[in-house]
């Protein structure tokens, strides 16, 4: 157990320097596109929690992420401070997940789906019509520069400086939650939330409150994508947004943390590549999500997970075997 | 003293009634084994008496407590726990990690963040405590699925005594067990301190009179009788329609 502790954060340590050291490597274009992953990936991440740790699928999760991509340019025009606009996106998310959470939650699969769907919608709608304030179709600027407090971070290195630790942030805190008793006990309640009620759990709070942090993360990764695309136009809180989050999620691996990341990379990576070679990369896309939900029973991770237990557990037979022969000999030199 | 009460619980299922006027009760320290044909309606009243589905009329009271309105989960905190007929576990997770979620449900920090779980010092003992005392220390990385249809019967026992409740309700424990299996469970039921009273649904005839103090007959949705062993032995009302004219004379 502690071993495999030591590993993860060694594990993590060498993600953590990769990350921070890649810009060096990477062509101006390729430093935007990696800071566009590291946003999305906090976004699939805060969907893979409540997918995957509370078992709450959703498809309006751009609710969210709209929210704070628009608090951003709305507040932006009345607000500079950086600090304050996140924190007004984070809290924003977080309190429209928390309403909708107690609304929503008792439900689960089919209808759960249905209900965060219609309502991610109806916000779209109220953001497309409401012409004056959000520019409808035609989107609007963000007017306001991400600044922390040493001048504006306008630089393609600044910004992917400040996504990925943003990214790396959101990681570390994940991954402690999820391993704190409210993180298990909400994942109790995704694999078997009737016996969790017969222990005693009301799971209702810690679904709301796990649907609360995923909306509070999404808030957040929507407003460093209102800094990072200095624009905001209705796409981002689209339903269709929720869908891909969702493909990001599953394709990574749902219940893993590292999933989500991976499954953003796949997804953002195939969108900009193959979307120079054909218009129809979606298809692409689609088959891939199908041939691994049918055929990878999981997301790349898990496949990853089974791959390394085979591996593993032939090393370990080529090794005990070395290791027998080894002591054969140790007894044939004994015998004499 | 009367630890729990049921007072004239009825249930319907649109025209099905499936609960008439039931009443029983349970003392401290007793085991009071519920009997009866399929489909007289024993799981529904195990349903009912702990809430997880509602009832259309009657009472529960736990301990002089009017429960009757509570959640399940609240009835829990107040003493309360139970096992499924069907196992109800945690499949994808270990013994373990298993007992670590029945352990924390009453615990001051199951509503804490951030440090992890397992580093709790007491639910690590409590578990490994509970896990050595039922012999199954050695499998504790075992997940559930790995486990045999026996084990996993025990650890649905075992998930539900973990609260240490003052009522325990075992629907079926040796349901669907082998010969030895019941055997051995029933030995863990004998076993289990009398400080938890026991309220049992059980089929197999030498288990229920092994374990009971007192007996009730369930049939067609109502109580027929409740007694000691030997007068549901004798009687021939019971007989009559459960033991099927007096099989059952020498159990």
């Amino acid at each position: 157990m502690k071993k495999s502790e030591k590993n993860r954060i060694i594990l993590f340590a060498l993600g953590a320097i990769i990350i921070l050291l890649l810009p060096n490597v990477l062509s101006t274009y390729g430093i935007k596109l990696t800071s566009e992953l590291y946003i999305m990936s906090i976004f699939a991440l805060s969907l893979g929690l409540i997918m995957g740790y509370a078992g709450l699928p959703s498809f309006g999760h751009a609710a969210f992420f709209g929210l704070g991509a628009y608090t951003v340019a709305l507040v932006g025009k009345f607000v500079d401070s950086s600090y304050v606009l996140i924190v007004a996106a984070i809290a924003i998310g977080g309190l429209m997940a928390l309403l909708t959470g107690l609304l929503f939650v008792r439900n689960s699969g089919a209808y759960l789906i249905m209900l965060t769907m219609a309502f991610n919608q109806l916000l779209y709608v109220l953001f497309y019509k409401l012409t004056d304030y959000t520019g409808g179709a035609d989107g609007m600027s963000v007017s306001v520069r991400l600044d922390l407090g040493f001048g504006p971070l306008t630089g393609a290195k600044g910004m992917y400086y400040f996504t990925a630790i943003c990214l790396l942030g959101v990681f570390a805190l994940l991954y402690y939650l999820v391993k704190s008793p409210v993180g298990r006990i909400s994942y109790g309640s995704k694999v078997n939330d009737h016996r969790m009620k017969a222990l005693g759990y009301n799971t209702y709070w810690y679904k709301v409150f796990m649907y609360t942090v995923g909306g509070m993360l999404a808030g957040f990764a929507g407003a460093l994508y209102g800094y990072y695309n200095s624009f905001v136009s209705p796409d981002s809180i689209h339903w269709g947004l929720s869908g891909q989050a969702l493909i990001m999620v599953v394709i990574g691996g749902s219940g893993t943390l590292i999933g989500p990341p991976i499954g953003a990379a796949v997804f953002v990576i195939l969108q900009n590549y193959i979307s120079s070679y054909t218009d129809r990369w979606p298809l692409i896309m689609g088959i891939l999500f199908i041939a691994l939900v049918l055929y990878g029973r999981g997301g790349i991770v898990h496949m990853g997970q089974r791959l390394w237990a085979v591996l593993a557990s032939r090393l370990k037979k080529t090794g005990g075997q070395s290791r027998t022969s080894a002591e054969q000999e140790g007894y044939r030199n004994e015998a004499p | 003293m009367k630890l729990l009460e049921v007072k004239g619980i009825s249930k319907s299922y649109k025209a099905l009634q499936v609960l008439k006027d039931v009443s029983l009760d349970l003392y401290e320290q007793e085991r009071h084994v519920i009997i009866g044909p399929n489909g007289a309606g024993k799981t529904t009243l195990f349903n009912c008496i702990f809430g997880t589905i509602p009832m259309d009329k009657g009472q529960v009271l736990l301990s002089g407590v009017d429960v009757t309105a509570m959640p399940s989960h609240k009835r829990v905190s107040l003493g309360m726990s139970r096992t499924f007929q069907k196992n109800n576990l945690f499949e994808q997770l270990t013994i373990e990690e298993n007992l670590h979620l029945a352990f924390s449900s009453l615990k001051p920090y199951r509503r804490r963040l951030f440090r992890p779980l397992a580093s709790y010092r007491d639910l690590a003992e409590d578990t490994e405590k509970l896990l050595k005392e039922w012999k199954l220390w050695d499998r504790r990385d075992r997940l559930v699925h790995e486990l045999s249809y026996g084990e996993q019967r025990i650890l649905e026992i075992m998930l539900a005594f973990a609260s240490n409740p003052k009522v325990l309700m075992l629907d079926e424990p040796t349901s669907g067990m082998s010969v030895a299996e019941t055997a051995l469970t029933t030995q863990i039921i004998q076993n289990l301190p009398r400080t938890t009273s026991l309220l049992v649904i059980e089929h197999d005839m030498e288990v229920v009179f092994a374990i009971a103090d007192r007996i009730t007959v369930i049939h067609h949705g109502e109580v027929l009788i409740t007694g000691s062993p030997e007068e549901i032995r004798s009687n021939e009302m019971v007989r009559e329609i459960y033991f099927g004219g007096g099989a059952l004379k020498d159990a």
